[in-house]
């Protein structure tokens, strides 16, 4: 998913400074250019008057609404300004970092990144994040220190290199007035789309959407998560993505232009579905679906499938930049954007409707109250639901070797 | 762009130099030429020493023509793809863009009109026409909505296998371009030249053939090299309207600079070296083109 | 980005002229043709711009509608809530100052050629146009990593690029106009005692300012409309219209704002064409400085 933005409201320096005393103890030294940082009290102190860039993917009208009314406005009265650098794809950020690490800049143009997946594990193998911050951050504590999905980033181990920011999961949505035999696992979707010649795509991997709706294929045509290694080898490699590519290549002549063709991205297969050219379209970030049901680009009869077999789900995360010459700023950014008020406003339909990354259960009955009074969306179910039966992604190392091979078997005639 | 006068340039010289002179003359040219050499000997330069692996991002530099051959396939699929596109943009954009220049040449209102209309689309980003072109060729776009025609009965126009949003927008933009400076080149010309055809008697087809096409020939060839050199090298509007497999040489650059694959940048720079070649070699075939028509020198 | 327009040069013979020569008056079946010719390209240059207007004043358009369903400007409201202002004048920044950069520098260099006295001139006059044959993405590619290491701040890297980018336009536009200027203006001012500063001032200058108009278009131009090498250059320093409609053009649903945007972005360069046209026609010289005029001197009858 490409990691959305946005943060909304106030968080008070005070709730900040309370919340870090417990957490100080613990808290690993946070390498800055030369700067290290023992207390999140000295991290406040050399944010003041820093100016973080916050690099996020800028399709995305809520996203970039919250960043910009919500976060920025937040971060200004911690002393810190807040820059959104809308970009096209997650990769130029990445790109950029990289760029920076290979000329040895220390004061780059990238502060925070809403990253994960390939391109943290990638950009953490080139040394593109810092690493070892989030344990000063005083929200922190608000998560689940057991949870899987912030402990590990699609197999790559976190290692404090990323602060949480939101919850998504796969989803697959359909348009409930032209489908009426709606499948309930993927071998019937598959069968669906067999019966419904040129009503069904998806989009081009490498596409991270297109790529992780390969990857769900790749668990349902072997017989679920519980079979495929999540560790990339290339003998788990050989043994199941042959069945895979067989699987895509035998339904190829019944997708969207008998398959000679994929939507680039997944931008492209929204655009067929609202156009009502196909009757499925998908998502990692299910939470922007009610507004656009709502100002009518998606069709009224937009609802999520449920599959038996159960989706992926991840986390995003900020991602701090290695080349960054503003780390307090960004720390403290990323606290902010951790904060209950904060997570709750991005959770408000109308506002983005991204999933908490913090455990509800750690609240105290104050900020729970901010998550029970969210609205319920009429599109999409709430987390609890969708993340029934959640399926973990495979470890990014396998991702670009499904990319390419798909690319290969698939895509070229 | 715009025409080039070509090495050497066609504008009279004046040798009055003196030492002082030559000084002066190089101190003016200096900075202009230090920017314009900078990009284009640096830009070139990284890029052959990123693709022989002597600038790897990680690992140890070591002399390779690895990145030359590991997309072979695609490199070679990728180079037929551009030529074919930008071939079929440059004659199409000269085509109709003569045509044009004619129109606006020889019409009064007509003329002004045509003359007006094409000068709305230069300030055009080619990102934005790219947008524009897609909203009214494609399968939802204006066109086929205001013929009531389905997706199934509208043809592939954009990301289908022909690339034909993708000639359209160039076309499009382009052939405004050669309308303008060729309607340049036949309003100072022309009108001498075809009255004095005109009274010794030629019919309008041979004033045409014979006076208009000659004297428009070299900045028609010119405005071709530069269309050529761009649409061969243009990124934004192949990958807009454009499909995942083929892919043009930039396209397949970009995708190769910007993947997380950290051995993919080398890959990149040889698209990169490959697609400066061609663009080279056919700047040199524009120009021996050039200094072959007769009203060159 | 092509052209090379002979601003403020009629390029359509007015009517007095063609009605005062006989045989040239159109006989009416070629003038049925070159009417259908004329709408037919009339057609072909407007047409793409028809549904950047009628989406930027749609708030929902569902397909197949022939017209917008709901019609409104929301489009509007949000880019303008999205920071679009900033946006547009950082855009215009950029453009004016590759506009006030590569100009001078252009001007320089091509008066210098022009009279004839730079060494290598063929060399220097292929590397002055040089970028125009290097695609963008290949300087961009290169040289990121060593304007990076060159600690240069993104902006002006940006910057130096687009001048580069730019220097061929104003280059060759200002050997046009200095083909056309006849020094000897400047020499007689001299002659009759004006000082160096004056006769720049009240003599040269004015006698190119249409040319240094033109060659600043052509610039703006360059950076108004750019878009790869401030994405990959500026690493998101500047974020310029171009790069808001890109990030747009690339989520759905955002059709409304992407098209207010798109027509934003032509709006400014189409009234500085006008104005320029305008200016060009005030001064005579504009008509003999026409890029393509000077072209081949020698072949003028």
């Amino acid at each position: 998913m490409k990691p959305s933005p946005r943060i909304a409201r106030r968080l008070s320096v005070v709730l900040a400074a309370g919340l870090t005393v417990g957490l100080a103890a613990c808290s690993a030294p946070a390498a800055g250019d030369d700067q290290q940082y023992d207390s999140w009290e000295e991290v406040v102190a050399a944010a003041q008057g820093q100016t973080v860039k916050l690099w996020m993917y800028g399709g995305d009208e809520q996203g970039n609404a919250y960043v910009n009314d919500v976060l920025v406005p937040a971060a200004a009265e911690l002393g810190v300004t807040l820059e959104q650098v809308p970009i096209a794809d997650t990769p130029d950020a990445l790109n950029r970092i990289l760029s920076e690490v290979q000329a040895g800049e220390t004061s780059g143009e990238v502060d925070l990144v809403w990253v994960n997946g390939n391109n943290f594990g990638t950009g953490k193998e080139a040394g593109a994040w810092e690493c070892g911050w989030t344990d000063l951050l005083p929200n922190m504590a608000l998560t689940d220190p057991a949870d899987p999905l912030l402990e590990n980033d699609f197999g790559t181990p976190v290692d404090g290199c990323e602060a949480p920011w939101h919850k998504a999961q796969f989803t697959l949505v359909y348009n409930s007035d032209t489908v009426t035999d709606v499948p309930t696992s993927y071998d019937e979707l598959l069968a669906w789309a067999e019966a419904n010649p040129g009503r069904f795509t998806y989009p081009a991997p490498p596409d991270f959407t297109g790529s992780v709706f390969v990857r769900e294929m790749l668990y349902a045509v072997n017989g679920g998560p519980d079979v495929v290694p999540l560790g990339y080898s290339e003998d788990a490699f050989a043994e199941f993505t042959p069945a895979l590519f067989d699987e895509l290549q035998r339904i190829e002549p019944f997708l969207w232009r008998e398959g000679s063709t994929y939507p680039q991205n997944s931008n492209e297969l929204n655009e067929l579905y609202a156009n009502g050219e196909v009757d499925f379209t998908m998502t990692y970030g299910p939470a922007t679906l009610t507004q656009l049901v709502a100002d009518g680009t998606y069709p009224a009869g937009t609802k999520v499938l449920t599959l038996e077999d159960g989706t992926v789900g991840n986390a995003s995360f900020l991602g701090l930049a290695s080349t960054s010459g503003n780390k307090a700023g960004a720390m403290v950014v990323a606290n902010l954007a951790l904060s209950p008020e904060q997570q709750a406003a991005k959770a408000e339909p109308d506002v983005w409707g991204q999933f908490t990354v913090l455990d509800v259960d750690l609240l105290d009955a104050d900020q729970r109250a901010l998550f029970d009074a969210l609205p319920e969306s009429p599109v999409v179910p709430s987390y609890d639901v969708l993340s029934e039966n959640a399926n973990p992604e495979l470890s990014s190392a396998w991702v670009t070797p499904i990319d390419e091979a798909w690319r290969e078997l698939v895509l070229t005639p | 762009m715009l025409e080039t006068p070509g090495p050497g340039g066609a504008l009279p010289t004046r040798p009055r130099a003196s030492a002082s002179g030559r000084l002066r003359a190089l101190l003016f040219v200096a900075p202009a030429v230090l920017i314009a050499g900078f990009v284009v000997i640096g830009g070139i330069g990284v890029a052959l020493v990123q693709s022989v692996g002597l600038m790897p991002l990680v690992g140890e530099a070591e002399f390779s023509l690895d990145a030359y051959t590991a997309n072979a396939d695609d490199l070679l699929t990728g180079l037929g793809l551009s030529l074919a596109i930008a071939t079929a943009s440059t004659v199409l954009s000269c085509v109709i863009g003569l045509t044009a220049a004619v129109i606006i040449t020889q019409g009064r209102i007509s003329g002004r009109v045509v003359a007006a209309l094409s000068a709305l689309t230069i300030p055009v980003p080619h990102l934005i026409g790219a947008a524009a072109i897609g909203l009214l060729v494609a399968d939802s776009g204006l066109i086929p909505r205001a013929l009531g025609l389905t997706p199934a009965q509208w043809p592939d126009l954009v990301g289908g296998p022909w690339w034909v949003a993708v000639v359209l927008e160039y076309t499009w933009k382009e052939s405004a371009f050669v309308a303008l400076v060729v309607a340049g080149v036949l309003a100072t010309r022309v009108a001498q030249y075809d009255e004095t055809a005109a009274l010794l008697g030629a019919s309008r087809a041979r004033r045409l053939r014979h006076v208009v096409i000659p004297l428009a020939r070299p900045a028609v060839i010119v405005s071709a090299v530069i269309i050529f050199v761009y649409t061969f090298g243009s990124y934004e509007v192949a990958w807009l309207l454009g499909r995942p497999y083929p892919e043009p040489l930039p396209v397949l650059a970009f995708r190769l600079f910007t993947s997380i694959s950290l051995t993919s940048r080398p890959e990149a720079a040889a698209v990169a070296v490959v697609t400066t070649a061609v663009a080279l070699i056919v700047v040199a075939i524009g120009m021996a083109a050039l200094k072959r028509t007769p009203l060159w020198r | 980005m092509a052209m090379m327009i002979p601003y403020g040069q009629r390029v359509t013979p007015d009517d007095r002229t063609t009605a005062t020569r006989g045989l040239m008056r159109p006989r009416p079946s070629g003038r049925a043709l070159r009417v259908t010719l004329a709408g037919l390209l009339a057609v072909w240059f407007a047409l793409p711009l028809v549904p950047l207007l009628l989406w930027s004043v749609a708030n929902r358009w569902s397909f197949p509608a022939v017209l917008p369903t709901e019609w409104g400007l929301d489009g509007l409201a949000t880019a303008l809530a999205q920071g679009g202002l900033p946006v547009f004048g950082r855009s215009f920044l950029l453009g004016l100052a590759v506009a006030a950069i590569a100009t001078p520098l252009g001007a320089l260099a091509a008066r210098a050629l022009t009279m004839g006295r730079v060494p290598a001139a063929r060399l220097v006059s292929a590397i002055l146009l040089a970028p125009l044959a290097l695609p963008a993405f290949v300087a961009v590619m290169g040289l990121t990593i060593v304007l990076l290491r060159a600690q240069v701040p993104a902006p002006a890297a940006v910057l130096l690029l687009l001048v580069a980018a730019a220097l061929p336009y104003t280059v060759y536009t200002m050997r046009v106009a200095y083909a056309a200027h006849d020094l000897a203006y400047e020499d007689e001012a001299r002659t009759l005692g004006a000082s160096p500063a004056h006769v720049l001032w009240r003599v040269h200058l004015p006698l190119v300012a249409p040319g240094l108009a033109r060659a600043a278009f052509l610039a703006f131009l360059v950076g108004w409309s750019d878009y790869v090498v401030t994405v990959l250059v500026g690493g998101g320093t500047l974020v310029t219209l171009p790069l808001l409609v890109g990030s747009y053009a690339a989520g759905v649903g955002n059709d409304a704002v992407v098209a207010v945007l798109s027509l934003t972005a032509i709006v400014p360069p189409l009234l500085l064409l006008l104005a320029l046209g305008r200016f060009g026609r005030r001064y005579p010289t504009a008509r003999f400085a026409g890029p393509t005029a000077s072209r081949s001197p020698k072949g003028s009858p």
